[in-house]
């Protein structure tokens, strides 16, 4: 199954998911658009749809065969029509809608070297002090693009060109809940301990991962979150790791 | 009322039909990685199809029963062994009070599953009894309360459903057959012609999250790397070496690299019961076949 709608493609993933897909960009209000319509199809409670997972212009829809298709209508044609319906629906609906207003989540960070294993590289390879590092880091509000590769990883964006770097060629064997790394135009936190290649320039206090049910994440796709900084003596006040 | 863990198998879990619902939040489906043999297992044992099994790969563990109870192994033939006395697979088989289940010898497959007639007491996580990228460690109790027991006279009723599922997941000459995703059309032409003629081979790396295997290495006609998106089991992965990796019950919810396109939901038992060193080819098929034959199996399991 492949259709086009105005800017969207859909096309199916194998035999039981669909992908709403808009242009290949990191850009703010393409994963705006892509969390309005997860926000839009999950408030529509369909039956047979079992996952909805936003990622950059991604919108990735999984479902249960027996539950969300006819057995009766070709396969192909019910998830074209499907995917046109809903499509049109949404975009009737918002047409109208502008910039979210989603509050900022401030989120604090040592930025000390005891845990900021990779900021004093850092600042040499992009010849600036590590206090403008901190700064540059701090400044800028991110978006949260993605969730993925740990349960609760967030990846961040867009990281100013002027503290980009890329990820370790080795990976390290260990990285602590809470760290706060780099890896190009993206910046993203640690939810585990767990190996990992990112630039690590610092470690937030919060625990972004618990496994209880009504917590599990701090963030989700779509949030904004800007940094701020403290010290040892406040991380180890603020420390929810154990 | 439970079953002791008296040793630790390379990588065993308990497992259901999965945790679906949390991909959003970067939580994995998981799951068993045969899903027909974990649902014969149960039928055959009169349970809910989403009953929690142990899923056993070899060397496996060591369980030893605490309570009396009935039990089916399914999938993988590893030579089960109750105390000393071999028994049958794919049959309602009742164990007493501190007998011990020992698998003797990996002959058939990759993944066995133990069912048993009792309910899981422990703790649901997010809906599912399932095994997140842990494994079963020594020592520990898995607390089965006992239905009734089970009468095992009248079993002939799944005879034939046995059968037909057996042929069906190890069958090695089969192809496996995928659906094109979305990188399909960025293999070039010599590669895509490669991945549909040439046999692969299941690698020594291969593991619950995804199975490395080799044959020709293929190449994009655009440099492989992409805004991660989406995976789901199945999903054929280019590495940047020119490998695939297939994803398996506990892939990680987003990926980065070529997604080539899915193995279909009724041919990944099959594939996961391959073991390293089995070659097979893949043939394309369409979405309308796939879901015909998952309804035509699923069907199988409801009456």
């Amino acid at each position: 199954m492949k259709i086009k709608i105005q800017e969207w493609d859909v096309y199916s993933l194998g035999d039981h998911a669909i992908v709403f897909s808009l242009e290949a960009k990191v850009d703010t209000n393409i994963v705006q658009c892509i969390t309005a319509l997860a926000t839009f199809i999950k408030d529509k409670n369909i039956n047979g749809i079992i996952d909805i997972i936003p990622s950059y212009h991604t919108l990735t829809v999984v479902y249960n065969i027996v539950q969300f298709l006819n057995p009766n209508t070709n396969a192909r044609e019910q998830l074209t029509l499907f995917s046109n319906n809903l499509l049109i629906d949404f975009l009737n609906q918002h047409k109208t809608k502008t910039k979210h207003q989603n509050s900022i989540i401030k989120v604090p960070v040592c930025y000390d070297i005891y845990f900021g294993l990779d900021i004093e590289n850092l600042s040499v390879a992009k010849n600036i002090s590590v206090e403008e590092v901190i700064k540059i880091h701090t400044s800028t509000i991110y978006e949260v693009y993605s969730i993925g590769f740990l349960p609760g990883f967030t990846y961040m964006g867009i990281v100013d060109e002027k503290i980009q770097m890329a990820r370790h060629e080795k990976p390290r064997m260990n990285v602590l809940a809470g760290s706060v790394g780099i890896a190009g135009l993206q910046t993203g936190i640690y939810p585990t301990n767990s190996p990992g290649g990112w630039q690590i320039i610092g470690r937030t206090p919060w625990n972004i991962f618990n496994r209880e049910e009504t917590i599990l994440t701090k963030f989700k796709v779509g949030d904004l979150v800007q940094f701020y900084s403290i010290d040892k003596n406040e991380f180890d006040k603020m420390n929810e790791h154990k | 009322m439970s079953i002791k863990i008296i040793k630790k198998g390379l990588s065993d879990s308990i497992q259901d039909n999965g945790r679906y619902g949390y991909q959003h939040l970067g939580i994995q489906p998981s799951g068993c990685m045969d899903i027909i043999s974990a649902w014969l297992a149960n039928k055959i044992l009169n349970n809910d199809l989403n009953n929690a099994v142990f899923e056993l790969h070899f060397p496996s563990s060591q369980l030893l029963f605490e309570n009396d109870y009935t039990i089916c192994i399914t999938g993988a033939n590893f030579v089960p062994v109750i105390n000393d006395k071999s028994i049958e697979l794919n049959k309602p088989i009742h164990v007493s009070k501190n007998d011990i289940l020992t698998m003797f010898q990996p002959i058939e497959g990759r993944t066995c599953y133990i069912g048993i007639h009792a309910q899981l007491t422990d703790p649901l996580w997010l809906g599912s009894h399932s095994f997140s990228k842990e494994t079963i460690q020594k020592d520990v109790l898995i607390n089965f309360k006992a239905n009734n027991k089970m009468d095992t006279q009248n079993i002939e009723s799944n005879k034939q459903l046995i059968e037909e599922m057996q042929k069906w997941v190890f069958d090695h000459h089969a192809p496996i057959h995928i659906i094109p995703g979305p990188a399909w059309t960025h293999l070039s032409n010599v590669s895509l012609n490669a991945l549909l003629t040439y046999p692969f081979e299941i690698t020594t790396q291969a593991n619950r999250m995804g199975f490395n295997i080799s044959g020709p290495k293929l190449t994009l006609t655009i440099e492989n790397n992409f805004l991660s998106s989406g995976v789901t089991r199945g999903t054929l992965q280019l590495l940047p070496n020119g490998d695939i990796i297939v994803l398996m019950a506990d892939h990680q919810t987003i990926g980065g690299y070529a997604n080539l396109g899915q193995i279909i939901l009724v041919d990944l038992p099959r594939f996961a019961q391959f073991k390293t060193g089995q070659s097979f080819k893949f043939e394309l098929t369409s979405l309308e076949n796939a879901n015909q034959l998952y309804r035509n199996i699923y069907e199988k399991f409801q009456h």
